[in-house]
């Protein structure tokens, strides 16, 4: 029992946070296709809106960092509890910030 | 341009767009995540996009784009790029199997052969199967049979038919065969009966009794033989030639049936003649068959030691899964007893705590009960000293009321000696008081201490359960229940202990 545990993380988890790892990166792609599809119609226009292209941009951070988050838990073989409580002390610290 | 070629370009096209899409997305990300926006820089690469998308559509409405494209731009400008085309091929020996052969005697697969395969053989004896078989008698079983002059003749039907008469043929010789093989056991069973009855006599109910296992067996009459293993049968006309003869003999003749017993024998013990070799089929469906025959006796024994394989892997595994349950239930077992051993130490630690403190509280009882005899004891001696003065007073002193004043003397001394000893005894009961406190913060402590140990034992005993439970988890439930029990039961000790050691504590300021 337990021969593909990693830490406390079962095989099951390890699998699904890869899952949604590659689901992150294929998000991301296609996210970063539509920021440089907007960035190309607004070079058409003549014009550049920062706010949306920040927007998008943010949207690509938000992807980056909860790539992150995920590559760090399948490195140090996190739980899903843990990897959790690890977003959830972030979001905290970054509130508290 | 071919259509393949216009689609791969477009392809090429579409992936390139993707890509610096998403190339201009990532310059777009790093100017906000460094808070350093460049519009120029972003013009620049939203050109580069909009140019490989204008090709795209160009390609997709269907005009060719002249120029180089932009999917040729992205190579760098070394010439390795680009395949040299026809005209200036270098200059080299090489050339491969696509370019033309040279003039060499070197020929691959590839191209055609310099003549047939099939040419006129070599004058010599040496033929392989493939050729024609040579004018000899001997003949492998991988060619066919040359075929007599008159059956090349024959159509397919005439073919069938031929084969369905030989399969008829076969069929009826082996029949024969086996009512020759029956009529054989039946004559041996029958032989020794037939020497001691009487010839003459007819078919009784003895032979009735034991009929010759025939399909059709004749009815037994009076005047004829009793039926004879031997006799002809419906089926197998042939071997039974002789046998009618010898059953047949008169009925009121003695000599006769034992003539014919050793020709019956005879006929008998002539082992039946070997079958004929089975032809080698000479059609090719009945080789086919033939193939398809051995195929499928190879495919079923190939099944066979598949299924007798499949059991063995079945049955090891068993014993695997067997061998692992046994050992999760020893671990399990072993935890268990751990878990036992370590209540008992636990229980053993509080029963012994119980003693001590029970000692000790008796131990204080004592002590209280012997301080409070001492004080009674010195408030006697006081008083009876308080008593011997005042009576010493009165003697020497000789006042207005001497008895009176003897008797205040000695009331104010009594009351004296008494706030006295009441402050005294008020002092030592705090300091007793003390004491016990000190004393049942100790218990206290043993207490927690004899809690904590039972609470490791608890945790060793989940943990050793807890390995234990991943092995064999079958008996968690009950495990886990009985821990509980005793931990509860622990529990209740240690709770129940509490409560005597705070009524000793409450028992014993009030009884002073």
């Amino acid at each position: 029992m337990g021969l593909f545990r990693k830490g406390g993380q079962t095989g099951r988890e390890r699998r699904a946070m890869k899952d949604h790892l590659n689901e992150l990166d294929e998000m991301r792609r296609t996210h970063l296709a539509e920021l440089g599809k907007m960035t190309g119609e607004m070079a058409s226009e003549g014009r550049f809106d920062r706010q949306k292209l920040s927007e998008q941009a943010a949207e690509v951070v938000k992807i980056d960092r909860e790539a992150d988050l995920i590559a760090r838990g399948l490195e140090e073989g996190l739980t899903l509890q843990e990897l959790e409580e690890l977003a959830r002390g972030g979001d905290s610290g970054s509130r508290s910030r | 341009m071919r259509k393949g070629a216009l689609k791969k370009k477009q392809r090429q096209l579409e992936e390139l767009l993707l890509d610096r899409r998403e190339a201009l997305g990532e310059l777009v990300l790093g100017m906000y995540v460094q808070n350093n926006w460049d519009d120029d820089l972003l013009a620049r690469g939203s050109a580069e996009v909009a140019e490989v998308e204008n090709e795209l559509n160009e390609l997709i409405a269907g005009n060719e784009p002249a120029g180089p494209s932009t999917t040729e731009k992205d190579f760098p400008v070394t010439g390795e790029h680009r395949l040299p085309s026809r005209e200036d091929y270098p200059e080299t020996g090489e050339y491969t199997a696509e370019h033309a052969i040279p003039e060499t005697g070197e020929h691959t697969a590839e191209h055609s052969l310099p003549e047939s395969a099939e040419h006129d053989y070599p004058p010599t004896g040496e033929y392989t199967a493939e050729h024609s078989v040579p004018e000899s008698a001997e003949y492998t079983a991988e060619q066919p049979l040359p075929d007599p002059p008159e059956e090349r003749k024959l159509s397919r039907a005439e073919k069938k038919r031929e084969k369905k008469r030989r399969k008829e043929q076969e069929r009826k010789e082996r029949e024969a065969a086996a009512a020759r093989e029956a009529a054989r056991t039946a004559a041996e069973s029958e032989e020794p009966r037939t020497e001691v009855v009487q010839p003459a006599k007819p078919a009784g109910p003895e032979a009735e009794k034991k009929p010759a296992p025939k399909p059709a067996p004749t009815p037994p009459s009076a005047t004829a033989p009793t039926p004879s293993a031997t006799g002809p049968t419906p089926s197998a006309p042939a071997p039974a030639a002789e046998t009618p003869a010898a059953a047949s003999a008169p009925a009121g003749e003695p000599e006769a049936p034992a003539k014919p017993a050793p020709e019956s024998g005879k006929a008998i013990d002539v082992p039946p003649p070997p079958a004929p070799p089975k032809p080698e089929p000479t059609d090719p469906l009945d080789r086919l068959e033939k193939q398809i025959e051995e195929h499928e006796a190879k495919a079923k024994t190939a099944i066979e030691a598949a299924k007798a394989s499949l059991k063995t892997d079945t049955r090891t595994e068993l014993s695997a899964i067997t061998r692992e349950v046994e050992t999760g239930r020893k671990d399990l077992d072993e935890s268990l007893k751990k878990a036992a051993a370590a209540i008992a130490q636990a229980e053993e630690k509080a029963a012994q705590a119980e003693a001590k403190l029970l000692r000790e509280t008796a131990a204080n009882r004592e002590s209280a009960a012997e301080w409070v005899r001492s004080q009674a004891a010195e408030i006697e001696a006081d008083a009876a000293l308080a008593a011997e003065m005042s009576s010493d007073g009165g003697k020497s002193d000789a006042g207005p009321d001497p008895v009176t004043a003897a008797r205040v003397a000695s009331l104010e001394a009594e009351l004296a000696a008494e706030r006295a000893s009441k402050e005294e005894a008020l002092t030592k009961a705090a300091a007793r008081l003390q004491e016990i406190e000190h004393n049942a913060k100790l218990a206290e402590a043993r207490v927690e201490a004899a809690e904590q140990a039972a609470a490791e034992a608890k945790k060793q005993a989940e943990i050793d359960a807890r390995t234990a439970a991943t092995r064999a988890g079958a008996d968690k439930a009950a495990e886990a229940e009985s821990r509980e029990a005793a931990v509860n039961w622990l529990r209740g000790q240690i709770a129940a202990l509490r409560q005597e050691i705070a009524k000793d504590a409450d028992k014993e300021p009030g009884g002073k």
